[in-house]
């Protein structure tokens, strides 16, 4: 065989043998350092404007959408009959202006005595609801800098390169391993693989220095699942590495471009209408053009390229269910987008997609239960999903077999149970500690470094490693819920839910189903699993995570806060 | 906004859920993670059917066969076709099922670890077989179907166990399309997966059972006129005997005297003791089940019981379990348990090591001291001492009917009663012909090479 380097039989034998230790070790530490600041920092709200009641009472007002009613889940509760449940819905505006919605009230929502729909405030103004008078008093300039200045910080710049650094050592490390294993053609395309992950990460982090973000430790994360991924696609399609590097490249600037959007409320709720319109769209497309493979007919494949554009329309999905509180309020936008939901479930069904319609109907279940409340209207959901499970299984049998053999795979090792048997088996043989790079032969079944890609980590890099990538998810999905408490916009409150959602039961879905916990449904790992499509929806949805980061000049999503009265 | 904060969690029951199954799963991993990787078909421990992982040796550390890199075999041809049986072979149409039950071991799987250690050099199985032995008795068979089995009935250890018709596993010939019988149940190993009529070594397990049960039957005298009629039908021997005691009628092998003791054994007696020596059981050993024999005189008329204790009518037994049964005689009644795999290490540590399990009384000492010297005396009387130079050899032939025109198969069970060499054996000869002329000069050569192989030890 035709090795890169010609290293003696020992010293390769024992480079492997440290590497398996210091990948775990490395990533540990990774993590630790990485998860630490996104999970423990101190979530304190902004105070965006006063509100002067009759009494004196002086109530501030922490985001920039609030409720004014008698309900107690209510930002600002008044608790007279004369004031309905959700009366009026107070909103700030990017340029700091406010506005004042009616959100359907029995009494109306008067300023300066006069009965509004809708009206922009200014300083002063009397506004009157159920006949309690009260006046906004928006912070100043001088404030708002202060307030900023004084907000928790994100992880230093030098935490950020220090991090990044441990990441690129890890790599490296991980790519001598490789150069030690591999044959010659194939060594190259993984140099060029992990070399374009390396390339980006610095790119990325450059960039947001230029424009002084300093919380990297989402992304290091995301670039880290990334690393393990081109792993597994080096050992398993050494071929397909530049072709993934190259989906990682375009998901970032997709990552950037949906962050771009989010920046500015007004533009990103503009730019939503597209994405809902891109969403049916993208699988339209699939459904006219695309070819079937594997029962599914979810592949669009354009020169060669083989496309997944349902992983794209989970992007424009998640754009589709956030909403604005003055908008939430309003019932009559639910059953929009419901309605937007079953057109979405049906195109799927009609793809005999359906690991992509369990992922879309989590999704809604989220986005329905953020927007409603109601456990009631989840209750019926699900119902229905049950029903219409029973269905599909009707329908497609080849569904039903995936459920016959969960728990019972061992007794169906050849046939049914064949991917996850060899997963299963594979991990065992790996150990906690992994047999290092091109140990592996796992690489030999189907969809290696796709469906099953944890088993794949699992059995060259170690049981240790492969559950800190799961941990990753789990950490993105921790400091989703301690940021959304925080976060100014309802709008970015629900994309963050909803996208960090769909990250982890994909993952749940993935991880679980290779080891038997969960039916095996072929959905792919957010970041990990060889894919392009999959790859670039993945960053699409950090950009949602990212947007809700309202820690001093943490994201890139979130507008620096203004300096010393400057216009932005 | 409030609202919509505290909703958030729902989310927390997703994490839960991957939090919940991951937990679930990593304790699956601490209870099933050494079956999973030994499951057949495991890709690291298995190719194809068989194991492809380590090294099996016999029990002098000579490599039967090296799994490392496909599948090499002793470079001795004699040795290929003599251990085939134990090994597998590259199609996967023989299973090495005693190796494999070892695969964890020999992979050297540990639960931090996985296989990682092994995975250099892989493991080693030695095997308590002796490829000498084996050898001098696939030689003594010459191209006669059946199979020879020898045990150290004090330590468990199976020195011999060769299953004919073999072949080559270098040298593969045209199984397929053989016409002249010759490889009929080539893929077979007979030791273990096949049962027999015993025939007369069967008069053995009698004996026991009346020496146990019929009180003053050494005294007892057996008259022979050749026939003892049982309406129509008869049990029948060559020649009349004459009047015998019970020593005699062993010794003669006279089935008229037999069926005699079968009668004042009794049917339900007869029944209870087979099952209380486990003759018509299947023994397990590595990971193996033996075949299982048959005792079953639910229906038997009279003279169908009759036979049953002659070792005819229906009755089977597997030569491992019954060799297992000889070993019980010769140690007193309880004999070790017969196991193939002595030890297996991996990475330079022991991973696995043999222990002599007792098969427990099976017998009381009084009626096994009766049946060594009855046994003692059959070489002695018939068989030919001389044919066992340095051995006191105790045993019993059989020659069991097959019935249409099938030449009879010959049987020959027993042991070896010396300190030195204690050795239980089993021959089966198939369509042998006559019991103690087929077998004792097989027998011969390999006891001589086991005796070769322990004093070299």
């Amino acid at each position: 065989m035709d090795y890169f380097v010609e290293a003696p039989q020992e010293l390769t034998t024992e480079y492997i043998g440290f590497l398996r230790y210091c990948v775990p070790v490395l990533t540990a530490l990774l993590l630790l350092r990485c998860a630490l600041p996104l999970l423990t920092f101190r979530r304190e709200p902004e105070i965006w404007a006063w509100l002067n009641m009759p009494d004196g009472n002086q109530i501030p007002i922490t985001h920039w959408e609030t409720v004014i009613g008698r309900s107690k889940g209510s930002d600002v509760t008044i608790e007279l009959s004369t004031v309905s449940r959700n009366h009026a819905v107070l909103t700030r505006y990017d340029d700091g202006s406010w506005t004042i919605t009616d959100a359907g009230s029995k009494g109306g929502t008067f300023v300066n005595g006069k009965n509004v729909q809708i009206c922009a405030l200014e300083p002063g103004d009397r506004i009157s609801i159920g006949g309690v008078e009260m006046r906004l008093q928006p912070i100043t300039e001088r404030q708002e800098e202060r307030q900023a200045q004084l907000r928790t910080k994100a992880a230093s710049g030098w935490d950020g390169v220090i991090n990044l650094m441990l990441l690129t050592i890890l790599q490296c490390l991980m790519l001598l391993g490789f150069m030690l294993k591999c044959q010659r053609e194939d060594f190259i395309s993984v140099l060029q693989g992990f070399g374009g992950i390396i390339l980006s990460q610095w790119t990325l982090f450059i960039f947001y220095a230029i424009i002084r973000r300093k919380s990297f430790e989402l992304e290091t994360m995301a670039f880290f699942l990334c690393t393990m991924g081109m792993a597994a696609i080096a050992t398993v399609r050494p071929d397909e590495t530049v072709k993934q590097m190259m989906a990682l490249i375009l998901g970032v600037v997709v990552f950037l471009v949906i962050g771009w959007f989010l920046r500015d409320l007004e533009r990103a709720k503009r730019f939503r209408y597209l994405a809902v319109a891109a969403g049916v769209g993208f699988l339209l497309i699939t459904l006219v053009f695309g070819t079937e493979y594997y029962g599914a007919k979810n592949w669009l494949i354009i020169n060669g390229m083989s496309l997944q554009p349902s992983e794209l329309s989970k992007v424009c999905f998640v754009f589709a269910g956030t909403s604005t509180m003055d908008r939430i309020v309003n019932k009559r936008n639910l059953f929009l987008f419901i309605a937007y939901s079953i057109v979405i479930c049906a195109l799927l069904a009609v793809m005999n997609d359906f690991g992509t319609a369990l992922i879309f109907f989590c999704a809604f279940l989220v986005i329905a239960y953020l927007r409603s409340g109601s456990v009631g209207t989840i209750a019926l959901a699900i119902t229905a999903l049950g029903f219409a499970g029973v269905l599909a299984l009707q329908i497609a049998p080849h569904a039903l077999q995936r459920f016959t053999t969960w728990r019972h795979v061992w007794e169906d090792p050849l046939s049914g149970g064949y991917q996850q048997t060899r997963a299963l088996m594979c991990i065992a043989a790996g150990g906690l500690l992994g047999l290092g790079p091109e140990g592996g032969l796992l690489q030999y079944v189907f969809a290696a470094d796709s469906d099953i890609v944890f088993a794949t980590i699992s059995e060259e890099w170690g049981l240790l490693t492969a559950v800190m990538t799961v941990v990753c998810i789990l950490v993105f999905s921790l400091f989703t819920i301690r940021t959304v408490r925080v976060a100014r916009s309802s709008f970015y409150s629900i994309g963050a839910c909803t996208a960090a959602s769909v990250l982890l039961i994909q993952t749940i879905l993935n991880c679980l189903g290779t080891v038997d916990i969960l039916p095996f449904t072929g959905v792919t790992f957010p970041f990990v699993s060889n894919g392009g499509t999959s790859m670039i929806g993945a960053w699409g949805l950090l950009a949602f995570v990212k947007a809700a980061d309202t820690r001093q000049n943490a994201s890139f999503a979130v507008r620096l806060a203004k300096k010393g009265g400057s216009k932005d | 906004m409030n609202r919509i904060t505290k909703r958030t969690w729902l989310m927390g029951l997703f994490i839960m859920i991957l939090v919940g199954g991951m937990l679930f799963f990593l304790g699956e991993y601490m209870f099933c993670a050494s079956d999973w990787v030994i499951f057949s078909g495991s890709p690291h421990i298995y190719n194809g059917t068989n194991i492809g992982f380590g090294t099996v040796t016999d029990r002098s550390g000579d490599v039967l066969l090296d799994l490392t890199d496909g599948r090499t075999y002793s470079d001795n041809s004699l040795t290929r076709k003599s251990t085939l049986h134990w090994l597998g072979d590259r199609d996967g149409y023989i299973s090495a099922s005693a190796v494999s039950n070892y695969a964890g071991e020999m992979a050297g799987f540990d639960r931090v670890s996985g296989i990682y250690n092994a995975s250099g050099e892989g493991g080693v199985a030695t095997l308590t077989l002796s490829a000498q032995i084996q050898n001098a008795a696939l030689e003594a068979m010459g191209n006669r179907k059946g199979t020879i089995g020898v045990y150290n009935y004090q330590t468990g250890e199976i020195l011999c166990a060769v299953s004919t018709p073999t072949y080559d596993p270098d040298n593969v010939p045209d199984i397929a399309s053989d016409e002249t019988g010759a490889y009929n149940g080539v893929y077979l190993n007979r030791f273990i997966q096949s049962s027999y009529v015993p025939g007369s070594i069967y008069k053995i397990v009698t004996t026991a059972a009346a020496l146990d049960c019929v009180p003053d039957i050494e005294q007892m005298s057996f008259t022979c006129n050749g026939k003892l009629e049982y309406g129509t039908e008869a049990v029948t021997c060559e020649k009349a005997h004459g009047t015998q005691n019970l020593k005699r009628a062993f010794a003669n092998s006279c089935n008229c005297a037999f069926a005699q003791v079968a009668e004042l054994i009794g049917k339900k007696n007869m029944v209870q003791y087979v099952e209380a020596f486990g003759v018509a059981d299947s023994i397990t050993f590595d990971g193996i089940t033996t075949a299982a024999g048959k005792y079953d005189v639910s229906e038997a008329a009279p003279v169908s019981f009759a036979w049953s204790c002659i070792g005819q009518y229906n009755d089977l037994v597997n030569p491992a379990s019954y060799m297992a049964f000889m070993g019980a005689i010769a140690g007193g009644g309880s004999g070790a348990r017969p196991y193939i795999v002595s030890n297996v290490t991996s990475g330079g540590k022991t991973t696995y090591q043999a222990k002599t399990e007792e098969s427990g009384d099976l017998l009381s000492a009084e009626t096994a001291a009766v049946l060594q010297s009855y046994m003692r005396n059959n070489v002695q009387s018939v068989y030919g001492d001389w044919n066992f130079p340095g051995l006191s050899v105790c045993a019993k032939s059989g020659t069991s009917q097959l019935g249409g025109d099938q030449a009879p198969n010959a049987m020959f069970a027993g042991f070896v009663q010396n300190e030195e060499y204690p050795l239980a054996f089993i021959i089966v000869v198939e369509n042998g012909g006559y019991g103690s002329h087929t077998c004792v000069p097989i027998l011969s050569k390999v006891l001589a090479a086991c005796k070769n192989v322990m004093d070299g030890e």
